[in-house]
């Protein structure tokens, strides 16, 4: 099935944004301390839906928030109660202005696990309900390498409606999904379809050319699966973890991880149930309570890690769980980029 | 600023003579003009070692890693750095004969964008003081300078510093990246993990970063030697060093000029007292 | 004797919430075991009226009290927070209030920086045979965080109110 594709240029997209802020819920980077993040934004001058790859947060926190309430209980002498939370403010309908082609593809990733032996159905009503416009990039940054790996960057599907900067200020709405299609139909006023022009289609083709060769980082992640899933016993795990200052950022940050940790905040009879964030890198990740932790050091973490990433979530889900945006490098203290650390571990010999 | 030649010379030298296990210095990012710590066991990797002025991290936070524990450690410290080995031995979670160490006098980092670090340009102990060995030439100690942003921070009224800081706690996501890159946060169970702590098990809210923050520099306050490791950590790029400023200049103005670390067998601020500390904010 | 809030109370903190009119401030009183706490014992033997807002905690001495404490009762149910040992030199322990001490004023000025009142967190030095000047404290201490309003900023939870 084919979609539409649009073209406008810099004020059309300017109205058009205008438009979707003030019809709908719409989030979009938002500027704190140097740093972009997803935030509910009411006018586009809040917001800047270009913010730049190496500067944006992800948008997992908008489907798997930091934190959020799983149930109330409460108990008294007549026993104990549990009852829901209130409504899921981020299942509402809703739009998310300026994503990266990346940050789409994790929630694609992602559906995989939500979908798996437990149903998790709040990531999956907020996933339906939300439509995502995303912005092609047309530069790679220095620790981006998404067109290296098990997707198609050009013609990604994760995403409802895709912009694409063509030459001469063109620019080109593209819708990806059914909801983007219709999406679009009801937004879009006086914007004309190219429908499959042929010098539209070059031209998107030409900008993905050379957003394709701007890539400093390249690799064949099949030949990486494959390598990493014989080297589990490999030493480089310990070099190339070397100067981990093992501090979580990575996991925090990345469109992917999804680990997270069950707490219960009460105060004497009445409690909050969180579901919050976790990371294999911390210590305390794998402690038993009986006090034995089966990953004490640092390399093991990270081993953990990088086989989750390029191994296990392979086999178990058919896709591999990074999706080559470069936020744990651009973030880590001492910028350790996982592109490294499995490259490293899949140029040493077999070890058995 | 740039001492690479000389400290690729002294790492092969200690290796060679078999005084140190591991060295920890700097390398080229391989990808930019950034350097990243470099954890070396092998005195062939020596020619890696680079310093100037973009060496930023405090390399004593990796002497409480397992690559370290108990070996004997050749590393490079600026003024800063040195600061906080003093604390760390002082401490005893050092010893100071398994230590190499190769102090420089610090001419001031710069950020990644090339810019001169703010802590750099009001450092008043630019010189390394504790070392073995040193580089460059001594600068000698500079008049403490209090921080321009809580000058300015000073001038607000209630409400809007409430504003301001209710942001900063809002971007914080919990990660704990600022207690595990500071060197001096060497606790193995930290009250501010999320799986220690009593009041906020686990969740990433605003006010549970409140109290982790908080918490975090009153045990940081006059130990804090402003090396802003926790800074370059943080993924939501908060401006940490306020809390850490403040701390610091209240202890120097009322605790003797006390700062953290500059002398060696310094304890902190909170670790001794004076019948003259300021005792009219008590009733 | 109960401290009553006035109509239009509001927090001074953040001035677009308005108290509810029942609202009563609670004080977290931490008090040593050796003065304070035998002082504010004396206030109650020689019938001496103080302001029941006050909810007391004994400690052994004022440096046991960790700033985290001070922090964990704001973020709860405290509006207030009074801290009080013995005077300076009649430690039970010789230092113990001379080290709390620093870490109550760096503490307070680091709270005062963050956005909270100066007056959300005070401090005392009350003898065992100064059951006066404890009831005094008391009254100052509420009537001041009275004046403040109610604490809303990073309450915990279930605590928000």
């Amino acid at each position: 099935m084919s979609f539409s594709t649009f073209v406008t240029d810099k004020a059309g997209l300017q109205k058009l944004y205008e438009a979707i802020i003030s019809k709908h819920e719409t989030y979009a980077p938002v500027e704190k301390f140097g740093k972009y993040d997803y935030k509910k934004v009411s006018s586009l001058k809040e917001c800047d839906p270009d913010s730049p790859i190496a500067m944006t947060m992800s948008v997992k926190p908008l489907f798997f928030p930091r934190s959020s309430k799983i149930m109330k209980y409460e108990s008294n002498s007549a026993g104990t109660s549990v009852s829901e939370t209130e409504d899921d403010h981020l299942a509402v309908p809703r739009v998310i202005l300026g994503v990266k082609h990346c940050d789409a593809r994790g929630l694609q990733v992602l559906e995989a696990v939500n979908k798996w032996d437990y149903i998790d159905s709040d990531f999956q009503k907020r996933r339906a309900n939300t439509v995502i416009f995303s912005t092609r990039c047309d530069k790679a940054d220095t620790h981006c390498f998404c067109t290296s790996l098990d997707y198609d960057v050009e013609n990604l599907d994760a995403t409802d409606v895709a912009l694409v900067n063509g030459i001469g200020g063109k620019l080109y709405i593209q819708a990806r999904t059914e909801k983007g299609e219709n999406f679009l139909k009801e937004n879009l006023e006086k914007q004309s379809a190219v429908g499959s022009q042929q010098s539209a289609m070059d031209d998107i083709k030409k900008q993905y050319e050379a957003f394709a060769a701007s890539f400093r980082l390249k690799m064949d992640y099949k030949d990486v699966n494959e390598k990493m899933s014989k080297r589990f016993n490999s030493p480089a795990f310990e070099e190339a973890s070397r100067n981990c200052v093992s501090c979580n950022t990575c996991a925090f940050i990345c469109p992917t991880c999804h680990c997270f940790k069950i707490s219960d905040v009460k105060i004497k009879d009445t409690g909050v149930r969180y579901k919050s964030y976790d990371s294999c890198n911390n210590v305390y990740f794998t402690l038993e309570a009986g006090g034995h932790n089966p990953r004490p050091a640092k390399y093991r973490r990270w081993r953990q890690r990088s086989m989750h990433k390029f191994v296990f979530y392979k086999e178990r889900f058919g896709v591999n769980l990074c999706v080559g945006c470069g936020h744990c490098a651009i973030s880590c203290p001492v910028n350790i980029s996982i592109f490294d650390v499995v490259n490293h571990v899949a140029s040493t010999p077999v070890v058995l | 600023m740039d001492y690479s030649n000389q400290i690729r010379d002294i790492a092969a030298k200690l290796f060679a003579e078999g005084k140190i296990d591991v060295f920890v210095g700097y390398r080229m990012s391989g990808f930019d003009d950034n350097q990243v710590p470099v954890v070396i066991t092998d005195p062939k990797e020596t020619s890696v070692l680079v310093f100037t002025e973009k060496s930023v991290f405090n390399l004593t936070n990796y002497l409480k890693a397992d690559h370290t524990r108990n070996k004997r450690v050749g590393l490079v410290v600026k003024g800063c750095d040195s600061r906080s080995l003093n604390l760390l031995l002082t401490e005893s979670q050092v010893k100071r004969d398994k230590l190499y160490i190769i102090g420089v006098a610090c001419e001031g980092v710069v950020d990644d964008k090339g810019n001169k670090m703010q802590n750099c340009m009001e450092c008043f102990i630019p010189d390394a003081v504790v070392y073995d060995e040193m580089l460059g030439k001594l600068q000698g100690k500079k008049d403490y300078i209090v921080n321009a942003d809580i000058t300015e921070l000073a001038t607000k009224g209630l409400v809007e510093r409430r504003e301001y800081f209710e942001e900063i706690f809002e971007n914080c996501i919990r990660c704990n990246a600022c207690r595990h890159s500071c060197p001096l946060c060497y606790c193995a169970k930290c009250c501010i993990d999320q799986e220690t702590s009593t009041l906020y098990n686990g969740t990433n809210t605003s006010s549970s970063a409140f109290h982790a923050l908080m918490t975090w520099s009153l045990h940081l306050a006059g130990r804090c030697v402003d090396c802003r490791n926790c800074e370059k950590a943080c993924p939501s790029h908060l401006p940490l060093h306020l809390l850490h400023k403040q701390n610091e200049k209240v202890i120097y103005e009322n605790f003797q000029n006390h700062l953290a670390g500059v002398e060696e067998g310094d304890r902190g601020a909170f670790y001794k007292y004076s019948l003259k500390d300021p005792d009219d904010f008590i009733m | 004797m109960e401290a009553e809030s006035k109509d239009k109370i509001v927090s001074i903190e953040k001035p677009e919430l308005i108290a509810p009119p029942d609202w009563k401030p609670v004080i977290m009183g931490i008090l040593c075991n050796w003065c304070s706490y035998a002082g504010s014992d004396l206030t109650g033997t020689s019938r001496t009226q103080y302001p029941p807002n006050i909810r007391i905690i004994r400690v052994p001495c004022s440096s046991r009290v960790d700033p985290w404490f001070i922090i964990k009762a704001l973020q709860t149910t405290a509006d207030g927070v009074l801290i009080s040992g013995c005077h300076p030199g009649d430690c039970h322990y010789i230092s113990g209030n001379y080290y709390a001490r620093r870490r109550f004023l760096v503490t307070k000025e680091l709270l005062k920086m963050v956005g909270f009142h100066g007056h959300r967190v005070q401090f005392s030095w009350v003898s065992a045979a100064e059951g006066a000047k404890f009831a005094q404290v008391v009254k100052k201490v509420t009537d001041d965080v009275v004046k403040l309003g109610p604490l809303h900023l990073y309450k915990k939870e279930n605590f928000n109110r």
